[in-house]
């Protein structure tokens, strides 16, 4: 890695960083997933962005780490201009920790090993240094006495909380949620959603794609429905789920709250 | 007498097995037990091919092997590599080696290498160095195939996860993608380094000084020089499996110690 680059890297750890969405369109073949998306999110802020499957919100989220490509449209984080066919891609998805819904960890290496091998292979940091480091955010999602553990060996919950403990290490200014606790059982969502509530807390930038409706009032700044690849409704969290507008938003809403009082002729 | 399901099974077992042991009995007093010590296992007369059937035959035989596995693998590993890779004349020029070279007889290479060569180019190689580039040649076809299954094995969120922690996509393949994949196809991979292994004899095609003989030529020549029947065959044949046996054992070893998937 060249000096700049370097350079660059830390800058990055000044603070959040935000993300503005312009007139994004997405397109498979003939099948418009997102059709013209404008949205912002402000450095330090939550965003949940809800909908039914099938509304664009992963496809959306995969956009602004480009691992997506749209096809129209811009997206800004922090200094990256991310459409931008120039930009330097991995430097910028250095500063994107991004959790997927099926973790992907990686099964060849130990936990320790997920957390150190991009801060030593692509950042060359000291084994020594991003060791510690991989132990601190390994310790903030309490599982610094499974580091020697291969990812196998691990519950759903805890290899999501290595997932996100990985994603810190390489110091992100952003991080990207992709529906995080839609593959855990039940009873280790809670441990998940705490870290990425005192995440939030701690000032992270956070876009998170999720059905848990309950963490998305109490935890998010703002909350996006979607539906069809079109922001339909947006605001206060308080205001989006406790008191939505839309008709489309409020439809959605009885279905996810009360899933047993569903109107099956429709 | 009514019998069950389970009672039938067992009776239909036994009956197998019974008639398996009396063939067997039969057939092993009906044989010329003298005749077959003579042809097959008179080892008191091919007691002077030790140790050289071990220190040069086996020798030998594991040292064409290596190399050739060792330059299959880097061979076969770009031609994977090749293969997947977007722009279409690699895809073109891995697609037409892989099928000449699973095409022709491995015995064509050999005979290539060994008389082409030095006809062509006018240099002598040695029988390391035929043998050798002879089975990696052969072996990179063969292994590009299992590679490319081996990459393609790999879940896609693997490289993503890789991608988006901001690895170049080089990084991702080497630190990611390849040790998973290599892990996938540890059993096929054994499979060609036995085949290898057997497939070295053919270095014979092209003729053997004293000290380059492997196995099958210690054999071969040990039916002339020890007037006992095909035992020498037969000692190189159990020296083949001293090689091949202990690589299972180590493969599955390995395959055991890799971490399953779910």
């Amino acid at each position: 890695m060249t000096e700049p680059e370097l350079a660059e890297h830390s800058s990055a750890e000044d603070g959040p960083a935000g993300v503005t969405i312009t007139g994004l369109h997405k397109a498979y073949g003939d099948n418009e997933v997102l059709k013209g998306i404008d949205m912002s999110v402000r450095p330090g802020e939550v965003v949940c962005l809800i909908g039914a499957s099938g509304s664009g919100k992963s496809t959306l989220l995969r956009c602004v780490n480009r691992l997506e490509d749209p096809n129209a449209g811009t997206i800004t984080v922090g200094s990256f201009e991310a459409t931008d066919p120039d930009v330097d891609l991995d430097a910028m998805r250095r500063h994107i920790g991004m959790v997927f819904q099926q973790f992907n960890l990686f099964p060849h290496l130990s936990v320790l090993e997920n957390c150190t091998i991009t801060p030593r292979r692509v950042l060359k940091q000291p084994k020594e240094d991003a060791e510690a480091e991989a132990m601190t955010q390994l310790r903030r999602v309490g599982l610094e006495e499974l580091a020697q553990r291969r990812p196998d060996q691990l519950s759903g919950g805890q290899q999501q909380r290595v997932a996100i403990a990985r994603a810190l290490t390489m110091r992100p200014a952003l991080m990207l949620f992709d529906e995080p606790t839609s593959a855990l059982d039940p009873e280790t969502v809670g441990d998940v959603l705490a870290i990425m509530r005192q995440l939030a807390e701690a000032g992270m930038t956070m876009i998170v794609v999720t059905h848990e409706m309950a963490f998305a009032r109490e935890v998010a700044d703002r909350v996006v429905f979607m539906d069809q690849g079109r922001v339909v409704e947006e605001g206060p969290a308080a205001e989006v789920i406790g008191d939505p507008q839309q008709p489309r938003t409020q439809d959605f809403l009885r279905r996810v709250l009360n899933p047993t009082d569903v109107d099956i002729r429709d | 007498m009514a019998l069950t399901t389970r009672d039938r099974a067992r009776l239909s077992l036994g009956i197998q097995a019974g008639l398996f042991v009396a063939v067997l009995i039969a057939l092993l007093f009906i044989m010329d037990w003298s005749a077959i010590h003579r042809s097959f296992f008179d080892i008191e007369r091919i007691g002077p091919m030790f140790p050289d059937i071990i220190t040069v035959g086996l020798v030998n035989t594991l040292q064409y092997t290596a190399v050739g596995f060792v330059l299959g693998l880097l061979g076969g590993t770009v031609l994977a590599l090749m293969k997947l890779s977007s722009f279409p004349v690699y895809r073109w020029l891995a697609t037409a080696y892989i099928e000449f070279f699973r095409g022709i007889p491995a015995i064509l290479v050999f005979l290539a290498l060994g008389f082409g060569v030095s006809i062509a180019f006018g240099w002598n190689l040695t029988s390391l160095q035929i043998a050798g580039s002879a089975l990696g040649l052969v072996a990179s076809a063969y292994i590009a195939e299992t590679l490319r299954a081996g990459l393609q094995a790999v879940p896609k969120g693997q490289v993503e996860a890789a991608r988006a922690l901001g690895m170049p996509a080089w990084r991702a393949m080497v630190s990611i993608q390849i040790p998973q994949a290599f892990r996938i196809v540890l059993p096929p991979l054994t499979n060609e380094a036995i085949l290898l292994t057997k497939d070295s004899s053919l270095i014979f095609v092209v003729g053997l000084t004293a000290g380059a003989a492997e196995l099958t030529k210690f054999g071969r020549d040990g039916i002339n020089i020890y007037q006992a029947g095909l035992t020498p065959l037969v000692a190189a044949g159990a020296c083949y499996l001293i090689i091949t046996v202990p690589l299972s054992i180590l493969a599955r070893r390995m395959e055991h110690r890799s971490p399953r998937k779910k």
